[in-house]
């Protein structure tokens, strides 16, 4: 029986190439990404080890606020410095400072923008046990207030030498500086292509930090004794709010903070990869099924002769495994190649770690082709048993038995997927589970399976609808092509299928998102009074300083400037975004509403409150609220305004007043994320007229950008548009099998129909004939699973906003112009795929045709 | 180019060869299926094609149909010359000026009877002649049967319908290769009668290719070949002349 598997899979070795190349991408994708995940993981780890390679112990702050950039730690006073190096065992114990520095180009732009990579302002640790860096020749360490020591990438990227002045851009505006010296880190240009620019310890606090504070102390031991053995020595001394950790440990929390980003982009990834290969199952189906149709008679012959059901059940289950081994494979070998060149494309827009070696995890390559060849194997496990089925007498009669695909149990069977399908997106979406993104892509997940079991019976009356205007269209071809279409219903509907998964997944998201532009479009509409706004992409101490806002408020003919500040903070003990103002400032520029109390009398001791948390937290008026800023402390402050806004960008709904922000936040960090600005004359005119003066105010801030309200506007639905592009770019690869999948289809059909395709021929069918019936067929099936897939879509994205309703997702939008143009490219897919299989059915030799049996 | 013609031509035959040879393969498996055949079809008139298996008879029917090419020599159909026409014009004139009725599998199946029968016209894009068409469909008797798919069919009955269609479009000459070949004697003698009753009532002219002596007695002339060569030609046979010629070739 083996003979025989191996001999039908070198006999249908062209059939199978759909099914290789569909698990081949899938396969390629989810190896591919996991590879390149790993590396750019891994090449991390080393950056974080090398960098913190010298520290043997760590003393810090035991006070942190969770962000999404990891903890965030109160800092501690230098005088624990003194404390610590008295320790036996220290060899050397320096306070270290990071912050945020944006150092600028000789036209004065930030050389890094938010997308780049982080860029670090740090100390000059004079320790040689403890500094990584060293200067290169011809320079030197900072020791003066004015000094700076750029990392060698940087200096090349700037242009500078030792010498040259070099500008910076902080809190306090735009700082100049003298580079005195180039370092490396190592032998290595770059802290794994971070930005690095190094100072003196008081120059940088003062830039980033606070005077006299450390982010932490680093401690370099003596030989011979542990990490461990050294921090418990130096616990025994440290003041009470800080902790000694060993230098391992420090390290692996970094990587671990990394990780979980890498881990979540990864995750992200997979589910992609997944898609694509469930997508791809659908042609597995198919294939092997059409494959079994075909070979009806060899079955029955060889059951005829005494072959047994398992037996036959096992010959094709064994095509499927090798096939899906080979295919996952290949796949795999091409998912490294393809890691090695996004790798390399990576490192050359220097968002890599250094020489990063790929790293090829085993668990990645064994997980990826079981994947690959279990789907396969599971895809090929109905086809396989409809051929067990076979009866011996099937070798006898002259065709295959027709199956119909409308059965009842079929749709009773589909209407209980679906419903089950729809029972878990409507409890993911609304219910309060942690698993509820899981819950919700497993209800997506059971509806299109469930659409799939349906398939058939409604592949009929849709081709047939479809068909119509064909078939008015263009006669005798049309005609032809709509019967095609419905003659095997469940053919039809499962390369529709796998098509309807991708523009289902297309069409979710275009609905989701245009919801989330209308609805931000229309809050900013409904919220802000002012027309300009001034916007930055730093932040925390690279973001707008206050004193933009005066100066805008300066320029004649501004009503109002004012703006908005951020912070992380902890609030009744939970690590949340906090929004600072000026509450009768920003009330001219943004509408504030009173639900309880008076939002513009917010000030010193005091916290404001939206309705929507007023009551999911059950708040009133006058209530304490406990706060625990990083570097401020833990205050009190009481509850004095509950507000509403439609303002769109107001975080978890907790509001500060600016004053109060500045007594808690260090002044490197007293700046604004965003600054408003209303103008006296609020005609077209005068806006057009406030322009000028307002750039140039805005210009003396680097990286500060001012946008007139439409362009604001714009630039929110801009990033969910660049999400978007992300989204679809990875969508393409299941789009791309879908297709596939159709071409495979219509090439199998066109085997099976040659006999068919020989009589048209002969009674007169001209070859441009035969191309335009199998294109109308081609087309017909991309419309089916193109427009099934749009109305799901369109439910799935109905379902998503109607949830988000409460976080501020009000309006649902349906991008008409873009499910035109998805139609209209499901079309030109359509007569893409039956290029070649009508380019073959044309070229069908008449004669070979109707004499081939 | 004048394949749209079904008006008598300047020749008097609908179809003829000169000195057409075809050979399949080269060197050990060359094989002379037709090896200089000269023979023409008469107008309006029933022509049987007899001979062993493996003799030429699909060959010479494939070729003077215009689905295969030859190797030397020349087919015309009515006074055009094949040689001279490419791939669509070879399409248009099956199209317009040839029937053809095979064996098995003469039928879409997508297709319902009527929509078969006037398949040739659909491809055309021309209207078929309804009254002609009510005549055929009356001879063929498969009034009631017109909205049946084939699968709906008996063997008889698509040949029947296969038969309407080659008739349909008013074709200069039908070709059938042995169209009763996979049907009972009597829904055999059916179609003949049915062919015989097109030659005589509408002056069609048929070439048919036949293993049945009974069959081609239906025929006005029989032409026999062997080894790809015309060896007989008999105007007015009977089963009894037929057999008792293809006993003299051994068949
Ligand atoms: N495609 C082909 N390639 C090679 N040889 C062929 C091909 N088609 C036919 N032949 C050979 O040409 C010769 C004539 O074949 P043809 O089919 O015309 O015979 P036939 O008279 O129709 O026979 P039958 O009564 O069995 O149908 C045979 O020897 C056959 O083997
Ligand atoms: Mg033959």
């Amino acid at each position: 029986m083996l003979k025989v598997t191996l001999r039908g899979l070198m006999a249908h070795k062209v059939r199978l190439i759909a099914t290789a190349i569909s698990v081949l991408l899938g396969v390629a994708f989810m190896s591919g990404t996991q590879v390149l995940t790993s590396s750019v993981s891994a090449s991390f780890d080393k950056v974080f080890s090398d960098v913190y390679a010298s520290i043997d112990v760590v003393v810090r702050s035991t006070n942190k606020v969770e962000t999404p950039f990891g903890s965030q730690r109160t800092r501690i006073s230098e005088s624990v410095v003194p404390t610590v190096t008295g320790v036996s065992g220290v060899e050397a114990a320096e306070g270290q400072v990071v912050g945020q520095i944006k150092v600028l180009d000789k036209d004065n732009k930030p050389l890094v923008t938010a997308q780049g990579p982080p860029n670090f302002g740090l100390n000059w640790l004079t320790s040689p046990s403890l500094n990584g860096w060293k200067v290169a020749e011809g320079g030197t360490a900072p020791t003066a207030p004015d000094d700076i020591v750029l990392d060698a990438k940087t200096a090349k990227d700037g242009n500078y030498v030792v010498g040259d002045t070099v500008n910076v851009s902080v809190t306090k505006g735009v700082q100049s500086f003298k580079l005195v010296g180039i370092a490396k880190f190592g032998k290595l240009d770059t802290w794994g292509g971070a930005q690095a620019a190094l100072f003196t310890t008081p120059t940088i606090q003062a830039l980033v930090g606070e005077p006299g504070m450390f982010d932490w102390i680093s401690i370099a031991g003596k030989d011979g004794e542990s990490q461990q053995q050294l921090a418990d020595a130096v616990s025994k001394v440290i003041p009470a709010g800080t902790e000694a950790i060993t230098g391992k440990k420090f390290t692996a929390e970094s990587q671990d903070a990394f990780q979980k980003i890498i881990g979540i982009f990864s995750t992200f990834l997979l589910v992609f990869a997944l898609i694509a290969l469930f997508v791809g199952s659908f042609i597995i189906y198919n294939t092997f099924s059409i494959i079994v149709a075909q070979r009806t008679k060899e079955l029955a012959l060889l059951r005829a002769l005494g072959a047994s059901r398992s037996q036959i059940l096992r010959s094709i289950i064994l095509e499927a495994f090798f096939v899906g081994l080979s295919a996952s494979i290949i796949g795999v070998g091409f998912g490294i190649l393809l890691a090695i060149g996004l790798n390399k494309l990576m490192q050359s827009i220097g968002f890599s770690g250094p020489d990063t070696p790929i790293v090829i995890p085993p668990v990645a390559v064994v997980v990826s082709l079981l994947v690959g060849t279990f789907i396969t194997l599971l895809s090929a496990l109905f086809p396989a048993r409809r051929a067990a089925t076979v009866p011996p007498i099937a070798a006898m009669r002259d065709v295959a038995v027709d199956r119909t695909g409308a059965s009842k149990r079929r749709v009773a069977f589909g209407v209980i997927l679906l419903a089950l399908g729809a029972f878990m997106l409507w409890f993911g979406l609304n219910g309060n589970s942690d698993s509820g993104l899981q819950i919700i892509g497993g209800g997506a997940f059971f509806v299109f399976i469930a659409l799939t079991v349906i398939g058939p019976v409604i592949a009929t009356p849709f081709a047939s609808v479809l068909g119509w205007p064909l078939q008015k269209a263009s006669r005798i071809t049309g005609r032809l092509a709509r019967e095609n279409a419905m003659r095997n219903p469940r053919r039809t509907s499962t390369t529709a299928s796998a098509l309807m998964i991708g523009i289902g997944l297309v069409g979710f998201i275009a609905v989701t998102a245009q919801s989330i532009k209308v609805s931000t479009v229309d809050a900013i509409n409904q919220s802000v009074t002012g027309q300009y706004v001034v916007t930055t992409e730093g932040f925390g101490s690279t973001a707008l300083p206050q004193s933009l806002a005066a100066d805008l408020n300066a320029v004649p003919g501004v009503q109002t400037a004012a703006g908005i500040s951020g912070t992380f903070a902890k609030i009744n003990d939970s690590s949340k975004v906090l929004l600072a103002v000026d509450p009768v400032s920003i009330t001219q520029v943004i509408k504030f509403t009173d639900v309880e109390g008076s939002f513009t009398g917010l000030g010193i001791g005091e916290i404001a409150a939206s309705e929507k948390l007023a009551k999911d937290k059950n708040l009133t008026i006058g209530q304490p609220i406990s706060a625990t800023f990083l570097q401020g402390g833990a205050t009190t402050l009481t509850l004095t305004s509950i507000y509403k806004t439609e303002f769109p960008m107001q975080g978890p709904g907790w509001i500060i007043a600016t004053d109060e922000f500045n007594q808690v936040v260090p002044p490197a960090q007293q700046t604004y994320s965003a600054i408003y600005v209303k103008l006296k004359d609020t005609s077209s005119a005068g806006v057009a007229a406030a322009l000028p003066e307002l750039q140039k105010v805005a210009d003396t801030v680097p990286g500060a950008k001012l946008q007139n309200l439409t362009e604001y506007k714009k630039a929110q639905t801009d990033q969910v548009n660049q999400f978007l592009q992300i989204v679809y770019v990875l969508l393409a690869l299941a789009l791309i099998i879908a297709i596939v999948g159709v071409v495979n289809t219509l090439l199998l059909s066109v085997y099976e129909r040659t006999r068919e395709l020989g009589l048209l021929r002969a009674v007169g069918m001209s070859r441009r004939q035969v191309r335009s019936t199998i294109r109308l067929e081609s087309v017909i099936i991309s419309l089916m699973g193109t427009l099934i897939g749009l109305v799901i879509g369109i439910i799935f994205g109905w379902a998503l906003v109607t949830a988000l309703a409460d976080q501020g997702i009000t309006s649902f939008a349906i991008p008409w112009g873009q499910l035109v143009i998805i139609v209209i490219i499901a079309i030109l897919a359509g007569v893409g795929a039956a290029l070649y299989p009508a380019r073959r059915a044309a070229r069908l030799d008449v004669l070979k045709a109707i004499s081939s049996d | 180019m004048t394949t749209t013609t079904s008006s008598p031509a300047a020749t008097s035959t609908a179809a003829h060869t000169e000195s057409v040879t075809k050979v399949y393969g080269a060197g050990d498996t060359l094989v002379t299926a037709l090896d200089n055949v000269s023979v023409s079809f008469e107008r309006g008139k029933f022509t049987a094609i007899m001979g062993p298996s493996g003799s030429g008879k699909s060959t010479l029917m494939h070729c003077v149909a215009g689905l295969d090419t030859i190797n030397s020599g020349r087919i015309f159909i009515g006074d055009v010359d094949l040689s001279g026409l490419n791939d669509k014009q070879l399409t248009r004139l099956r199209r317009d000026t040839i029937g053809f009725v095979f064996q098995a599998f003469n039928l879409v199946p997508t297709l319902t009877a009527l929509e078969n029968i006037t398949l040739p016209m659909d491809l055309a894009g021309s209207a078929p002649d309804q009254e002609w068409l009510d005549t055929i469909i009356a001879t063929v008797g498969l009034s009631d049967r017109l909205s049946h798919r084939p699968s709906e069919l008996s063997g008889g009955q698509q040949q029947r319908v296969a038969v309407a269609r080659a008739l349909a479009s008013q074709p200069a000459i039908i070709f059938a290769d042995e169209p009763t070949g996979n049907l009972d004697s009597r829904s055999g003698s059916e179609i003949l009668e049915f062919m015989r009753a097109a030659v005589d009532k509408f002056s069609q002219t048929i070439v048919m290719v036949t293993h049945d002596p009974l069959a081609a007695s239906y025929a006005d002339r029989v032409v026999f070949l062997a080894d790809g060569k015309v060896v007989d030609d008999m105007q007015s046979p009977t089963t009894d002349s037929v057999i008792d010629r293809m006993k003299s070739f051994g068949a």
